[in-house]
């Protein structure tokens, strides 16, 4: 007896048991990406009553399908109900969505698994006692990279009875889904104001609200809001006000702002709520939004930095450029100015006239900086603090100079005996354009170095308008200069400083040493920057501008004029053999690149691959670059130690490396995103929260308690 | 990875110097010039059209949309009924040469043969500087240039955001709309629409 012998089967039994107590009953259905099915939130409906029900699609891994507005391609998801005489069904009560990055692009959907509930509404005149036969068509665009368009005839037997439980298997999470689901912002004050091609959102918490963390809105139609442009979030008094960039194809009758507001930590109560608010002022259609040539990494849209203020940010600048005087770069050349105060016994008026000089000579450079980065930036370049050290050519220059320096302080030459007397008249007769010109070299000299606060306020002034950034960077530049204006203004703070006398001759060759240690320094960044041939060039011409002063100093001291003839053919050498080094082959054709930052537990950079990373677990991401002498310091003493790698697997934290020795677009852009604009920045990725930003001066404890907030 | 942005970025910054990409896409404006080559490895310059009206279709035949409208032979009709007018169609694939989409000349001329498709040139952008120019966001996303290189609609084929390629006929077409009004001299009534479809694989 076949059929007898497969219906008692105790398993097949127990399942059938399970199935008739589970009630309103359906089946998914499997297509190649997506796993669909009708799912309700109660075993029965009643007559009379509100019922919810839900479609259910479970991607395959890496898949999405859309929001209701799907950004800038794709397609919603859509159902058309086939419901029995006496049910309607209301629409598709959406799930806040999140941003998916496909390369520039910014689409809005779902991955994973996704609930898209729906009110059906029974009438009080339908028959309790039997089964309401609901059915859909739901069709779905799926897509990874490519898009596959799919549907399913879907069928739902609801029971029709009193006494409606919640579904032993859809009801709890059914019921998580409709508690967050994005519902109108209540308690907050929400504005928006049209300001050319933004939309500022200000949305007002009430007192005692948490902080909402990472905001990003979600324009319920398109052609309002462009999708892949960055928003970013600054405070303004209790206010946080999202700048919203205005959508490159305008829509017409943008008159209100409605959509989705996410935020991280949460608003109102819930991940998210709805917002739609009248449009006050003006908007023009944005600026093109498209860029393939540096992908958005969408992790976070608001930077931690947003929340610092003008004020203080101009404060840490000028914390940041005091310290600056202290860091390796600036120290050498500082010292032996102010060793000029000892020696010199000038006039208190020639000394203050010295010292403005210099402070206007530091103060021309940043602002020049300041409106160099900002005309860059306006024309669409992706740069940053240090953006100088980037060039391979302004690298060997800085080379040249701090070794041309050295040879000086070594006694190879003399300045005053190898510029022709007519310059050397001239420069004694301009101290002050002289001490103008040591300004303009401490600061070209400072670029390698970023100071402790220095990080947030200059990430700061880049997101401004350009009269902030500039006063950033003069306020950088007033921390810098004030500490010599200051010794040079008041003569008595100068009996600190030691006596002048034989001692000075040897202190100043030893400053030499720290100054060929920074040629040492450079001439490896240039090689992480081309390769090992770009070092050997690089020595080669200093050794040839070495012979060529020393032989041109033989001649003015009065050495046979072959000397002369030595030192011209010696500069031309070092120019023919340094030429190359003007126009470095492209990144590819140097293999020490990519494997630097890929190193041991390292793994190199890419935007695409930190969002997938951070998406599944913790990532630590080290933002350097070989010029930066703090990073490399952290590195040799925190992030190569043992322990501290140890800690980092033991957590099971991903480890990234994005090196910014020469320019990169999508560096400066996750620079950007994290509120920061230069390196060394040190960033634990932490799903679904915040990004973790650690100190610049990094320690293994400060690594350990970064690690504690797991 | 990195290494390959990088040369892609190179790669870009130094064609778009050489090319001189310049202006916005929007309608009204001046169409960006281009100079790309076809399938066939001649350089097409955009601006050697000037006098006619152009079309810019841009397409991938991996994606399903592109299929919609090919399948359907809503793609090839347009192109045949315009061709006739003298307009110049040119059909533009944006992905990114190293994408798995990627197609080579001899593959994209392959498939458009197979649909019996009627374009002027089909232009391999595999550096996607001509769709990073015209921010082209989605396959198809269209672009309508006046004879003298004005932008006159940029956005979706046609108002039926779907892949069933039966929509494709019952759909008001936009192209067709802003070419007819365009030639009777009439100023284009829908100029600007939000385009639909896969993504523009950059």
């Amino acid at each position: 007896m076949p059929t007898l012998n497969f219906v008692l089967r105790p398993s097949i039994l127990a399942a059938l048991a399970f199935s008739l107590a589970l009630g309103a009953q359906a089946a998914p259905v499997r297509t190649p990406n997506v796993e669909a099915e009708l799912v309700s939130a109660a075993t029965s409906a009643a007559p009379g009553a509100p019922a919810t029900v839900a479609l259910r699609l479970k991607m395959r891994e890496g898949w999405h399908t859309y929001w209701q507005n799907p950004g800038d391609s794709g397609l919603p998801t859509t159902i058309e109900w086939k419901l029995p005489a006496g049910v309607t069904a209301g629409p598709i009560q959406w799930p806040a969505p999140n941003a998916l990055p496909a390369g520039p692009l910014v689409n809005y959907g779902y991955e994973g698994e996704v609930y898209l509930p729906t009110t059906l509404t029974v009438a009080p005149g339908v028959k309790a006692g039997r089964d309401l036969a609901v059915a859909a068509r739901a069709e779905w665009l799926v897509c990874k990279e490519t898009c596959i368009p799919e549907g399913a005839d879907l069928n739902l037997a609801l029971p029709v009875k009193p006494g409606a439980q919640p579904h032993p298997k859809w009801g709890a999470p059914l019921a998580a889904t409709l508690a967050s689901l994005p519902k109108p912002l209540a308690k907050w004050t929400v504005e928006a104001r049209g300001d050319g091609q933004q939309v500022q959102l200000a949305l007002t918490p009430p007192d005692g609200a948490a902080d909402p963390g990472v905001l990003r809105f979600f324009p319920f139609q398109e052609g309002r809001i462009e999708a892949s442009s960055p928003q970013t979030v600054s405070r303004d008094g209790a206010a946080y006000v999202l700048a919203l960039p205005v959508a490159y194809q305008l829509a017409p009758g943008f008159t209100r702002v409605a959509g989705v507001i996410s935020a991280a930590g949460g608003i109102g109560d819930a991940k998210a709520a709805t917002i739609d608010v009248p449009l006050a002022g003006a908007v023009v259609a944005g600026p093109k939004p498209v860029d393939a040539k540096a992908p958005t990494l969408v992790i976070t849209s608001s930077a931690p930095g947003a929340s610092m203020t003008l004020l203080l940010a101009l404060v840490l600048a000028f914390v940041g450029g005091a310290v600056l005087n202290l860091m390796p770069c600036v120290l050498p050349v500082l010292s032996i100015k102010v060793l000029g105060f000892a020696e010199h016994h000038d006039s208190p008026s020639t000394m203050r006239r010295e010292g403005l000089a210099y402070g206007a000579g530091v103060l021309a450079t940043f602002v020049g900086l300041a409106l160099a980065l900002i005309a860059f930036r306006t024309a669409g370049e992706q740069l940053g603090w240090g953006f100088q050290l980037q060039s391979p050519l302004f690298v060997s220059l800085l080379a040249l100079l701090f070794f041309v320096m050295g040879l000086n302080l070594s006694g190879v030459f003399e300045f005053g005996n190898v510029a022709p007397s007519s310059v050397r008249g001239w420069t004694s007769r301009n101290r002050t354009l002289d001490a103008f010109g040591t300004g303009v070299l401490a600061v070209v000299v400072a670029s390698p170095c970023t100071a402790p606060f220095m990080g947030a306020a200059l990430g700061f002034a880049l997101a401004q308008p350009a009269s902030e950034t500039v006063a950033v960077f003069l306020a950088l530049g007033v921390g810098m200069a004030l500490p010599y204006v200051l010794l040079a203004w008041f003569p008595a703070w100068r009996r600190a400083l030691p006596r002048p006398g034989a001692w000075m001759v040897r202190f100043k060759q030893l400053l030499a040493f720290p100054l060929y240690a920074t040629v040492a320094w450079l001439a490896w960044v240039l090689g992480t920057q081309i390769d090992v041939d770009a070092v050997l060039r690089l020595a080669i011409a200093l050794i040839a501008v070495a012979l060529a002063l020393w032989s041109w100093h033989a001649w003015r001291l009065g050495g046979r004029r072959g000397w002369q003839v030595v030192a011209l053919a010696a500069l031309v050498g070092a120019v023919l053999v340094a030429r190359p080094l003007a126009s470095p082959p492209p990144a590819d054709a140097s293999p020490a690149k990519a494997s630097a930052s890929a190193t041991g537990p390292w793994r190199a950079y890419t935007p695409d691959g930190l969002a997938t990373l951070a998406a599944s677990g913790p990532v630590f991401v080290d933002f350097t670059a070989a010029w930066c002498v703090t990073c490399q310091v952290n590195k040799r003493l925190v992030l190569n130690d043992p322990a501290v790698l140890e800690a980092l697997a033991a957590k099971k934290v991903t480890l990234v490396r994005a090196d910014w020795t020469r320019r990169d677009p999508d560096i400066t852009r996750a620079l950007a995103a994290l509120g920061r604009n230069g390196v060394p920045v040190y960033a634990l990725y932490r799903p679904g929260r915040e990004p973790l930003l650690l100190p610049e001066v990094l320690t293994a404890r400060t690594v350990a308690d970064a690690l504690a907030t797991l | 990875m990195r290494a390959s942005v990088f040369i892609r970025t190179a790669a870009a910054l130094a064609c778009a110097a050489a090319v001189g990409i310049a202006g916005a896409a929007s309608p009204g404006a001046a169409a960006p010039d281009f100079t790309v080559a076809d399938a066939t490895g001649k350089p097409v310059k955009l601006s050697e059209y000037r006098g006619k009206f152009v079309v810019l279709e841009w397409t991938n035949p991996d994606c399903p949309f592109v299929r919609k409208h090919y399948s359907s032979k809503n793609m090839q009709d347009l192109q045949k009924e315009w061709g006739a007018k003298d307009v110049v169609w040119l059909s533009v694939n944006s992905t990114v040469q190293g994408h798995y989409e990627y197609r080579d000349g001899k593959q994209m001329q392959e498939w458009m043969t197979s649909q019996g498709a009627a374009q002027k040139a089909i232009l391999i952008d595999a550096k996607s500087e001509v769709g990073n120019a015209y921010a082209a966001k989605t396959t198809p996303h269209m672009f309508v240039i006046s004879p003298e290189g004005k932008v006159l609609y940029n956005g979706a084929i046609d108002d039926k955001r779907s892949s069933n390629p039966a929509d494709a006929k019952t759909a008001n077409n936009y192209v067709r709309a802003a070419l007819t009004e365009a030639k009777a001299g009439k100023p284009v009534t829908v100029a600007s629409t939000t385009p639909y479809g896969c993504s523009v694989k950059y």
